[in-house]
């Protein structure tokens, strides 16, 4: 062998050595880069603070997917349809990003969803707007939220039927889509069940002054006061209701709250005896909110809540489908997303292929008096919970 | 009986929006300046309330210590800063108040999260007076009288003190009153705090009843505009009026107009430009 010959068998020797690692990464596919749509900042920046928690803490409890560790972009939505779509625009042109998770308002989730359909993308959402997976659900767009029908199906019914006296009830809404949406359902559930409405009063989404639509609650005598705001327009209502004294005089509900940390704002001399509908609450004993509890508590210190265990699953569920799918193409993604069956943190979860909506169970809680707390987030008990979603000519998407 | 007792409340309701609005409109018209962190100082106010009152107990004691803490705030702000800018358009007053009411909401948010807080009603305030088949909040009882005392108070000082007397003759020239040998900047200064922190007793005072969050400033700074501009830009008495009246439309149009209460705010507003373009006691 001369020395030509012994530089260029080292060298080969040298190169199929060092092969199969280089050559395994030049073969795998990018990472799985998951773009969280969270509202870091604007008037909705405390949902989103939790919302990127919960994404952050799937991605980084994840083993290797598709032979890769998965990666987490933040897009910060602002609270603004207009700029998360542009912003959702060159993440996909420029990085090619193809899985999004997230959305607080409904309006940024359905201008989202189309977008990412355009491109073959994959998007779920908690966001509460029932077109998402009816009249404007595309292939692209998945929810974990329970839309408004099984909101009022899981809270009004079980109330009623605890207290079927309580006949006269009274209705305070949000004029917008969603308030629109709560009132149409509880006013159909009020018929079936023989329930008298006796009154409604809308207020516009900006209201902080609610004492005049209690009045007209208080002049209508009902046995129970509906409360259909979200989040700031919930909580003023009640608030003002309980300085009113209504909560001695009447049953309160709010149909649909934000859960733990929406509590926490108000406090349990507020919502002792008040009935609140949730999406999700931590107390709940399924294994997997069990580990997300604990792994909460190690990572952040605090119980997880609704945005935080809402994007927690969102951001596992895709990861979940492209493994099973086995890559990262956005069409086979949706397809193993569709129909699949899963223990989520409210217990065995489904999502229907039909319109893409998560079937899941949402509760019924009672605000707990301080005195019966065991700790500080202990501020509410689960009194019933159930799957209640519409069903055959019901469904109104038309998968495009 | 409905609609009476939904006078009383918009009389109520009246009185708070007057809170708001009077601290911005003695910095408008004496100071001629626009200050759009009014509702930034407000939110400040319901803050120091909670913590006060969670670090003593007593929602008394955060009300004669949190207000008073705001005015200096907004004292070191003027002697800093806004002075600096008096002389400047307004549009140069608009960005330096967003820009304070902006590091407000963010420091805010890093001292106490993101997440709204309640603060109780005080003891001994806590029920409903019994009017017919209606109840009516103590607390707001009390708010109603108390914001009639300040009020009254206020009037006081502007009218009929040396330091009243002052501050009006300031407002018509500053040159003028400085050559006679008042210190016009410390004048200011003291005009300038006194305003916003009638907004931090404001945010005070209605935080038991709203409750407290991050974002709160700009809905109220929303509210203070309307009820300065139908009274008058700089006008006592048009804040107190055109408090009262903005309460009185909206809790009557709750009933009549539900859907339409909060939009009818802004209607009173834009009829009362049609018909006095200075507001009810402004002046050209």
């Amino acid at each position: 062998m001369n020395r030509r010959t012994f530089l260029k068998t080292g060298l080969a020797a040298a190169s199929l050595l060092t092969a199969p690692p280089l050559l395994r990464r030049a073969l795998a596919a990018d990472p799985v880069t998951f773009y969280g749509l969270k509202s870091m900042s604007g008037a909705y920046a405390s949902y989103g603070e939790f919302a990127e928690k919960g994404s952050k803490l799937a991605v980084d409890d994840y083993g290797l997917l598709l032979g890769e560790k998965p990666r987490y972009v933040t897009i910060d939505t602002e609270g603004n349809p207009g700029r998360t779509v542009r912003k959702v625009q060159e993440a996909v042109q420029q990085q090619n990003a193809r899985f999004f998770g997230g959305c607080t308002l409904s309006s940024t989730a359905l201008a989202v969803g189309k977008e990412i359909n355009k491109v073959g993308g994959v998007f779920m959402t908690p966001a509460g707007a029932d077109e998402i997976t009816a009249s404007e659900c595309n292939k692209a767009t998945f929810r974990w939220t329970v839309p408004t029908y099984g909101a009022i199906q899981e809270t009004v019914r079980p109330l009623f039927a605890s207290n079927p006296k309580a006949k006269r009830w009274y209705s305070i809404t949000p004029q917008y889509v969603f308030g629109e949406a709560l009132l149409t359902a509880a006013k159909n559930l009020f018929a079936e069940l023989g329930i008298e409405h006796v009154g409604n009063s809308y207020h516009s989404t900006q209201e902080q002054e609610y004492s005049g639509y209690l009045t007209n609650a208080a002049a209508a005598n009902p046995d129970v006061l509906l409360i259909l705001g979200f989040g700031g327009n919930g909580a003023s209502c009640l608030r003002q209701a309980a300085n009113f004294g209504m909560k001695s005089k009447m049953t309160i509900l709010l149909a649909w709250t934000q859960g733990l940390d929406w509590f926490q704002s108000l406090g349990p001399d507020l919502l002792e005896g008040v009935y609140l509908g949730a999406q999700y609450w931590h107390q709940v004993d399924a294994p997997v909110n069990n580990a997300l509890v604990k792994r909460t508590r190690e990572v952040y210190g605090i119980n997880p809540n609704y945005p935080l265990a809402g994007d927690y699953i969102i951001t596992k569920i895709i990861f979940d489908a492209a493994a099973k799918a086995g890559t990262a193409d956005g069409a086979a993604v949706i397809k193993a997303m569709e129909g699949m069956r899963y223990e989520g943190p409210t217990g065995p979860e489904m999502i229907r292929a039909q319109d893409h909506q998560v079937i899941k169970d949402y509760y019924l809680l009672r605000g707990k008096a301080k005195a019966a707390m065991k700790d500080r987030d202990d501020l509410a008990t689960v009194v019933s919970s159930g799957k209640s979603f519409p069903e055959g000519d019901q469904i109104l998407c038309k998968m495009s | 009986m409905l609609y009476l007792f939904q006078v009383l409340n918009g009389l109520g309701l009246g009185m708070i929006y007057f809170l708001i609005s009077a601290g911005l409109t003695i910095i408008f018209g004496l100071l001629n300046f626009v200050n759009f962190a009014h509702g930034a100082f407000f939110m400040l106010g319901g803050y120091l309330c909670w913590s006060l009152t969670e670090l003593t107990g007593n929602f008394w004691i955060s009300l004669l210590t949190g207000p008073p803490l705001v005015a200096f705030l907004a004292w070191a702000a003027e002697v800093t800063l806004i002075r600096r800018i008096y002389r400047l358009p307004h549009t140069f007053h608009i960005l330096v108040t967003v820009g304070i009411a902006l590091i407000l909401q963010e420091t805010t948010i890093m001292i106490w999260g993101p997440i709204g807080k309640s603060i109780p009603v005080p003891d001994g305030l806590q029920g409903v007076v019994k009017l017919w088949n209606f109840t009516y909040p103590t607390y707001r009882l009390f708010l109603i009288a108390f914001t009639s005392l300040i009020g009254f108070a206020l009037w006081y000082l502007l009218e009929r003190t040396r330091f009243g007397g002052l501050v009006r003759a300031g407002s018509e020239s500053a040159e003028m009153v400085a050559l006679l040998g008042t210190n016009i900047h410390r004048l200011f200064a003291r005009t300038f705090a006194l305003g916003v922190g009638l907004a931090g007793l404001a945010g005070t005072l209605s935080a038991p009843i709203r409750g407290i969050h991050p974002f709160m400033g700009p809905e109220v700074l929303g509210i203070a505009f309307v009820v300065v501009v139908i009274g008058g830009m700089g006008s006592f008495t048009g804040a107190l009026l055109g408090g009262l009246l903005v309460g009185l439309v909206q809790s009557l149009m709750s009933t009549l107009w539900p859907e339409g209460a909060s939009l009818m705010i802004y209607g009173t507003m834009a009829a009362v430009i049609l018909l006095r373009p200075y507001g009810l006691f402004g002046r050209a």
